[in-house]
């Protein structure tokens, strides 16, 4: 290769996870039209261009991305091996369909056991910075999800994870909570209008917080832990708040 | 109750001279706030407005002030994209600054690192570096600082290499801060321990980092000790900070990069010559990178940035473009390639200022007059079957003198025959020595 001819430089991966709950709750509603699932897709198809557009302005991390669905059991949509690129992922897009239970405690162990170097999602030669979690779901698990979530707790990609979620509808949003281990950030909506905004905004919000997090570093930052990437996407969701992605035309 | 607000289309926007600008769409947004375009009421000139997320600031009032402060003094070079206008303060409502609109034809500095983009030609990528040296240059030479230097904030043409530098809201003045310390990877060891606010030293670090990255593709840090699977701040902190060590450090190869995985440094360092590779060993000895001591000034990368480019010449067997070492060899890929000698200049900032004598080698007016010039054509080498010379492509009368003594003009667009030992009278004192390799 010619002084000219520089290959892409090596960067880092910045996993972007997002677990689904594909519960029968969430298929479309005949009587009265609504229809979440629906929203959820459309919303993490919507996503993909802009984890693209960040993954080409962004000379430091690479986003991949992986999507769980769990109902009757939990299911890596995206292929139990790697992460896949958004580009590959936008190329080969297949709905996700909602049908069963919501087997929450086992959607937390598979994360557990893929939130690895050795035998999981994240043994990428020039490393990874810490993961985006993002935890969506409308109803009660119904499984023993605790001691799938204290078994991920110990896991160290969780601690430093940017965890997210939200929860439609009746979910448990104390669950969610628990999950993210910060009250600012899990959402809530009842609109499925909404549900699709607020899966984008926090979707592209968070990842653009976790790749893109060690950007202009100020000595504010130092009251906080600097590994609470957490925190740092809940000061990023207040900040700007739902106004960003807000259209004139859009019902109250 | 957070008190940013985000502007919609067609609203006014009052400026702090009384004139009124109206928001036409938006052009981008970062974390401290939105960029919109506007067009300025009374001309109906198009401009940017950079409006903040006001909410950001402790202290908004003070960054205002800042904003005004920068407005008053004015850009360091046509290279920034500097703040023009400061929006009317209020008590209630966020702030901004209108700048020019990007012109087209220049590319973000992380699609060249992406391989989105690539440079032209050599020329047209040292001299993006070259515009970046004369650029802090003037930065510096103004006495202000930049203190948040990172690859978000340069945009270059890779068709000629201007560069244009954006996102100067931070700029501070000597011994200002503006309570930003750096983008992680660019920021300076002394910023990432914690030792030391950002300044014009630490500016100098981060340009060095830029600098690499732009010719070697690869970080200067990142090798085989920083190859570990989760990079979180510990890390960071250790690889940039309390530990860093240079992958083409002189004594310590332990952190060489890894075959595989930076592929860019280990093909592209093998293409710089020897006195751009002592150049960043020297930006990234250990001195530098644990004391901050002995980081090259704008002024030596300039002198050295300037000898690269009139190194570039073609492989005369297989045509490939090379940096050529003036008193050494150079190994183009394939061919092993020596100059019969080299044009020799006066030391410049203790800098050596070489030229070899190859065909097509390119002096500037930078070598002839002194000057910063390194665009416009002074004088090139040509061959002929046993004989070397060099045309004057000035408008100025040479003078030239054999070690005998006897002494020649040469007029614009006459061709001195070079001979060893001769020496060249650009005029003005600014005289080379032909020496025999």
């Amino acid at each position: 290769m010619g002084m000219l001819d520089k290959i892409q430089i090596s960067r880092r991966m910045c996993p972007v996870i997002f677990l689904i709950d594909t519960s029968g709750s969430m298929t479309l509603n005949t009587m009265n039209g609504e229809n979440p699932i629906g929203a959820v897709n459309a919303a993490i198809e919507g996503v993909l261009p802009e984890l693209i557009s960040m993954n080409e302005s962004n000379a430091d991390n690479e986003i991949k991305v992986a999507i769980m669905s769990f109902d009757f059991e939990a299911k890596w949509v995206t292929g139990e091996t790697d992460l896949v690129s958004p580009e590959d992922l936008k190329a080969n897009w297949v709905d996700l369909n909602a049908d069963g239970l919501t087997s929450m405690g086992a959607a937390f162990r598979e994360l557990n056991q893929k939130l690895s170097v050795s035998h999981g999602f994240m043994k990428r030669a020039t490393g990874s910075v810490a993961p985006v979690l993002f935890l969506l779901s409308d109803g009660e698990p119904t499984d023993d999800y605790q001691s799938g979530l204290q078994e991920l707790k110990q896991n160290n990609w969780y601690k430093v994870a940017v965890r997210v979620a939200i929860g439609y509808g009746d979910s448990n949003d104390d669950v969610l909570r628990e999950f993210t281990g910060n009250n600012e950030t899990v959402l809530h909506t009842n609109d499925p209008k909404d549900l699709k905004k607020m899966i984008h905004f926090v979707a592209v919000t968070s990842s653009k917080v976790a790749s893109t997090g060690s950007n202009s570093v100020s000595p504010d930052d130092n009251s906080v832990d600097p590994d609470d990437n957490t925190q740092k996407t809940a000061a990023a969701l207040q900040s700007q708040g739902g106004l960003l992605n807000a259209t004139p035309d859009e019902d109250w | 109750m957070a008190n940013f607000s985000v502007l919609s289309k067609n609203q006014k926007v009052e400026l702090a001279s009384g004139k009124t600008a109206t928001v036409v769409g938006k052009l981008g947004e970062g974390g401290q706030g939105i960029v919109y375009r506007v067009i300025l009421d009374d001309t109906g000139e198009e401009k940017a407005l950079k409006w903040y997320f006001r909410d950001k600031f402790n202290d908004a009032r003070k960054i205002y002030n800042h904003l005004e402060e920068n407005i008053r003094i004015g850009s360091p070079s046509a290279a920034f994209v500097w703040m023009e206008e400061i929006t009317k303060w209020s008590d209630y409502e966020s702030f901004g600054y209108t700048m020019k609109i990007f012109p087209s034809g220049y590319e973000s500095f992380s699609k060249f690192l992406n391989s989105r983009v690539r440079f032209q030609s050599p020329q047209a990528m040292v001299n993006a570096g070259l515009n970046m040296v004369a650029a802090f240059m003037a930065l510096h030479g103004k006495g202000y600082n930049y203190q948040d230097l990172n690859d978000g904030n340069f945009s270059i043409n890779p068709i000629n290499g201007d560069v244009l530098i954006c996102d100067n809201d931070n700029v501070m003045g000597h011994g200002e801060n503006s309570g930003v310390l750096g983008k992680a990877r660019y920021m300076a060891p002394e910023v990432v321990r914690g030792d030391k606010q950002p300044d014009k030293i630490t500016d100098r670090y981060s340009l060095a980092v830029i600098l690499f990255m732009l010719f070697i593709g690869d970080h200067p840090l990142e090798g085989q000790k920083t190859n570990v699977p989760a990079l979180t701040n510990k890390y960071d902190k250790r690889f940039f900070g309390t530990e860093p060590l240079f992958i083409y450090d002189k004594k310590d190869s332990s952190n060489a990069p890894v075959p595989g995985l930076h592929k860019n440094a280990l093909a592209m360092w093998k293409y710089f010559p020897s006195f751009v590779k002592a150049a960043f060993q020297e930006s990234f000895s250990q001195e530098s990178l644990l004391q901050g001591r002995g980081r090259l000034l704008e002024q030596d990368w300039f002198h050295i940035l300037m000898r690269l480019k009139s190194s570039i010449v073609k492989c005369p067997q297989c045509g490939e473009e090379i940096f050529l070492e003036s008193d050494r060899e150079t190994i183009c890929g394939k061919h092993k390639i020596k100059p019969v000698g080299y044009l020799n200049f006066e030391k410049r900032s203790n800098q050596a200022v070489t030229v070899p004598i190859f065909k097509d080698a390119v002096l500037y007016n930078y070598h002839v007059d002194n000057s910063d010039d390194f665009k416009n054509v002074a004088a090139v080498i040509l061959e002929k079957p046993g004989k070397f010379g060099l045309q004057n492509k000035t408008n100025r009368r040479w003078s030239v003198t054999a070690p005998d003594g006897k002494t020649f003009t040469k007029q614009a667009g006459e061709t001195v025959v070079l001979g060893a030992n001769f020496k060249i009278d650009f005029g003005n004192g600014n005289i080379a020595q032909v020496i025999v390799n």
